[in-house]
């Protein structure tokens, strides 16, 4: 089976029809439960109207209601009757009451005024918007081919829209930076190997059930997903012991049992030396291995000379640590979470190969398909309205030259690289592009290098966004389109088929404001204008009952049975039944496909370039209150973490005379320097790094809460490597020092970086 | 009699701000320096003699056995009836405009009486009340426990949102509730030499995430004298003038 076969055989599974009528046999869901109406003047939000709907403050999606007081929404709170969260919503949930009435939100259509960037527009109508966007969709189609258009999206408010860049024939209707500057190697590498993907979107990985977790640089807690930190938390307090490889202190690091303060960029060489060390020392589940993987013997061969000596020496460590912490990790197999990590756009020459390793240390523990390992996700049947998308299959013509052909394994994925979206647009070549869409996401502060992004943009005949704040993108768009949060919008019914499955849709606790429109209204309209049969339902309530119906079930029903369906897990196999979705159902462990394009079928480590003298590594990760960019403007949120800090080792700090809270300017490699930022000083990093939590430093005015807040890593970011697998750009390659004053201070280098490391090379002036 | 008490599992922690953000909107705490029933604050990653700690204070008001914000209260007593959400006995009390809830063990505000003069918000060793001034008269406001809430079946707003389940709310005064299991087993409040005033909220945790909150925690050192002619000079005549 070709991977793109295996994609489409496992949307469309069936199992999960049986759970279903389990369900009307009374198997799986308590009796009915209406929803509250309003009642009386309780205090706080007792006796609000209840609405349940999904969360898209993150895209976890957790079910939530929404509490609805004089209509106003007072207050959000998980769902009861969902299996994964409960009622429990993250800070970022509670806040979205804010999303809603933020007053800088986007009101009305608005036609840009000023420059590109500015950020000075003019009130519109609905009508001047649409047929603008449409006509110059229609005439940058007309004269350069469809492919001159491309679409930036992300989330469920992009999806609609997106058919219509399908519709019209462009290979770039989905570029997106959730997958190229996120989960793209990591995604890739287990599907390569596995046959699914282990992490992307979710991470099928069950530490709730596990005896030891092992996490290279995740940092769960300060990356909140509701469900899989309850799973971490679940798993620790049963007992697991969890190793943790990062070179950050982090939240999660703080409850290792063994934390290993690794140094950047040599992660692999690590994992690689472990699985040496577990088939030299017979720590592997010899049957599941001779069951179910192909190419056990190339990956002993390949990985016999990294000994934990050799590792200790690259990666920074103590031998006597990594041998402790391997060691306890496969005392404890198979019921070992190798967590597969999700953010994995760090290096660009290696990504793939460092999840690719994690794979195979899962693999080799036998730690797939059993409790406590990388499970299985169930299948959850969800139908598909004919209305939601354009009636007519579209054939997309591939251009002679695709900007998808420099990487063989993009291929049974969606999108198109940003990166080569931007540079086409850039140099016209292998084709022009010149008009982007976007949708959901924030280009600017998403995408590394965006004073390149910035440039693209400028030569572009149009740019319009579908925006809620006016962030970044707003401002460097010609039209912008005002559209509803999740709390005011039907969105399609949404699936779970992780450990804890349901069935439950988005719908709108309160009604759109102003003259803010829906997502599948904007699409309608658009398809209309551009003479596309599409989106033939009148509205999503439409759809969504169309959707239900095929699973007979209705909205009236499922509100009636508190917005949601519970269904009954299927995350583990035998493991002499496995059955692993790939070709051969076994995993593969030595990756011909790989061998076929001169890439490494079992994973090498080639070292990333160590800091140049005088700078430190710049690395990044999140805050527990914010996602990404797009949180930063809200009260609640801004309130509890209204700016970054940058990390600083201890030593370091008092080498160069810098102290807790002083006020500091990161400069990078190529003299880009960032807002005035506080230095946080501590002995939790290495000297070798500087942390910078993401999505600060926000460039536009109009976002009144978060401009000028913190410092932007983003803009920090204009180095990159590509990773030749799928087109990703790495982010953590870049190198800062620090400006106090005018002052530039030199990073001493505390930790000698070894011969086998090359040096990166400033350019000098 | 009752004594509610919260213990909070800082090794099931991880510090999210839910609870911070959930009680602002369940009691719409304004957002105002200083303004907030219940708090997360960050510490670390510092050096303990246990080895690196990066821990939280999750914090709010310790219900106190003896609360210092009672006794500077300066509004006259008045004779109030006090229910029992539980078993529907009554008791009177003389109070306040702060007290202590005889059933539960609870510090409320009689918002009605309260005169806003801010002496209860700067007796607090705690810092967990604040005097919100985004009122037409001013009040002083803090962590109720969620009385309203906990009085109709309801947890409080903050337990019921943690994504950790790292909160455990219950009566100390049942030997077999949660809470008292866990004070048994050695759950620690924020206490000082000089401040013991009997607080009802406790953390347990690793011995280097308790040594590190302790040491950035513990309640500021104010003598009993200190406290209680703690209010700065114009409150101190406003006090003066209004009792």
């Amino acid at each position: 089976m070709k991977r793109r076969d295996f994609l489409k055989f496992s949307a469309s599974t069936a199992l999960a029809l049986a759970a279903l009528d389990m369900d009307k046999k009374g198997g799986f869901f308590k009796a009915a439960t209406s929803y509250a109406k309003e009642t009386g003047s309780l205090p706080g939000s007792l006796g609000a109207k209840e609405v349940p709907s999904v969360c898209e403050m993150c895209f976890w999606r957790c079910p939530i209601v929404g509490k609805v007081k004089g209509g106003r929404l007072v207050k959000i709170e998980g769902n009861p009757k969902s299996p994964a969260n409960g009622t429990r919503v993250c800070a970022r949930g509670n806040s979205g009451v804010q999303l809603v009435y933020d007053p800088d939100r986007l009101k009305y259509p608005l036609k840009r005024m000023g420059e590109r960037g500015e950020g000075k527009w003019a009130k519109i109508s609905w009508d001047e918007a649409l047929d603008e966007v449409a006509h110059n969709m229609d005439k940058v189609r007309k004269k350069y081919g469809p492919h001159a258009l491309a679409y930036f999206d992300h989330g469920a408010s992009a999806e609609f829209t997106r058919e219509i860049f399908k519709a019209l024939g462009t290979e770039n209707y989905s570029s997106e930076p959730a997958f190229f500057q996120c989960v793209g190697p990591v995604a890739i590498a287990y599907l390569d190997t596995m046959g699914f993907v282990v992490s992307g979107t979710r991470q099928y990985i069950d530490m709730a059930n596990a005896k030891a977790i092992l996490l290279v640089a995740s940092h769960i807690g300060e990356n909140v997903h509701v469900s899989h930190v309850k799973e971490f938390i679940e798993g620790l307090s049963k007992g697991a012991k969890l190793v943790v490889v990062d070179p950050r202190f982090s939240a999660a690091a703080n409850k290792a049992d063994i934390y290993l303060p690794i140094r950047p960029g040599t992660d692999t060489a690590l994992l690689l030396a472990w699985i040496n060390y577990v088939i030299q020392h017979g720590l592997y589940e010899k049957e599941f291995v001779e069951r179910n993987c192909i190419g056990f013997d190339k990956v002993r061969a390949a990985v016999k000379d990294y000994t934990l000596e050799w590792a200790a020496k690259i990666c920074d460590l103590d031998v006597k640590d990594i041998e402790a912490a391997i060691k306890l990790l496969a005392e404890n197999r198979p019921h070992v979470a190798v967590h597969p990590g999700r953010h994995s756009t760090w290096y660009g020459t290696g990504d793939v190969e460092r999840h690719h390793a994690l794979s195979i240390l899962a693999s080799i523990f036998g730690a797939v398909g059993q409790k406590g390992g990388i499970y299985f996700p169930t299948p959850v049947k969800k139908a598909h309205a004919h209305c939601a998308a354009c009636s007519e299959e579209h054939e997309i013509e591939e251009p002679d030259v695709s900007l998808r052909d420099n990487f063989p394994f993009v291929e049974p994925l969606p999108g198109t690289p940003t990166g080569a979206i931007i540079e086409a647009t850039l140099t016209g070549k292998p084709y022009p592009i010149r008009l982007w869409g976007i949708n959901g996401v924030n280009i600017i502060q998403t995408i590394p290098d965006p004073y390149k992004t910035m440039e693209a943009i400028k030569k572009l005949d149009f740019i319009y966004c579908e925006e809620m704040l006016p962030g970044e993108t707003a401002i460097w768009s010609d039209i912008v389109l005002p559209s509803a949060t999740y709390l005011e919008r039907y969105d399609a019914l949404h699936a779970y088929d992780g450990l804890t499955p349901y069935l439950t849709v988005r719908q709108p606790v309160i009604e759109p404001p102003f003259e803010v429109k829906t997502p599948y209204w904007i699409a309608k309209e658009l398809a209309k204008r551009l003479g596309l049969k599409c989106f033939t339902c009148e509205n999503e309530r439409e759809f969504i009952e169309e959707e239900l119906k095929e699973l007979g079930h209705s909205l009236e029903k499922l509100n009636q049975e508190g917005g949601l369906i519970t269904i009954k897990p299927n995350p583990y196999r035998s493991p002499d039944k496995l059955e692993m979705p790939t070709e051969s159902g076994k995993i593969l462990l030595y990756v011909e496909d790989y061998e076929d394009e001169d890439l490494d079928p079992v994973p090498r480590f080639v070292p990333t370039p160590a800091p140049p003298k005088g700078y430190a590594r710049l690395i990044y990760g999140r805050v527990p209150v914010h996602t990404f960019s797009r949180t930063m403007n809200n009260l609640w949120l801004h309130n509890e973490w209204p700016e970054n800090h940058a990390w600083i080792n201890d030593q370091v700090a008092k080498k160069i005379g810098i102290k807790d809270g002083d006020e500091i300017v990161l400069e990078n490699q190529d003299g880009r320097r960032s807002n005035p930022v506080k230095a946080k000083v501590t002995p939790g990093i290495r000297p070798d790094c500087i942390y910078l939590p993401h999505g600060f430093g926000s460039k536009s005015k109009h976002l009144t809460k978060a401009y000028g807040k913190g410092a932007s890593d983003q803009f920090l970011i204009t180095k990159t490597v590509t990773d030749p697998f799928m087109g990703s750009t790495s982010k953590r390659t870049n190198f800062v020092r620090i400006l106090k004053g005018e002052k530039a201070l030199e990073i001493p280098e505390l930790r000698p970086v070894p011969k086998e490391i090359p040096r990166f090379e400033l350019k000098r002036a | 009699m009752s004594q509610y008490a919260m213990v909070i599992d800082l090794d099931r922690c991880v510090g999210c701000h839910a609870c911070a953000v959930a009680c602002r909107a369940e009691w719409k705490v304004p957002v105002e320096e200083g303004y907030r029933r219940n708090w997360v604050k960050r510490i670390g990653p510092v050096a303990t003699p246990h080895g690196l700690s990066y821990t939280f204070y999750p914090g709010l008001c310790n219900h106190c056995d003896h609360p210092v914000c009672v006794d500077v209260c300066p509004v006259d007593p008045e004779e109030r009836t006090f229910k029992s959400f539980k078993d529907g006995c009554t008791k009177k009390m003389t109070i306040k405009a702060t007290y202590k809830e005889p059933f539960t063990g609870i510090v409320l505000i009689d918002k009605e009486r309260c005169i806003g003069c801010g002496a209860c918000v700067e007796a607090c060793p705690y810092h967990a009340r604040y005097l919100d001034e985004t009122l037409d008269e001013p009040k002083a406001d803090k962590c109720t426990f969620c009385f309203e809430r906990i009085s109709r079946g309801e947890v409080p707003a903050c337990v019921k949102t943690c994504i950790g389940d790292a909160r455990i709310f219950g009566d100390l005064s049942d030997p077999n509730s949660e809470v008292s299991k866990l004070v048994k087993a050695g759950a620690r409040r924020l206490e000082s030499k000089v401040v013991k005033i009997g607080p009802n909220v406790y953390w347990k945790g690793k011995k280097k995430d308790i040594h590190a909150l302790m040491s950035a925690f513990a309640p500021m050192e104010k003598t009993w004298e200190e406290v209680k002619n703690g209010p700065d000079r114009l409150r101190r005549s406003l006090i003066k003038a209004l009792v």
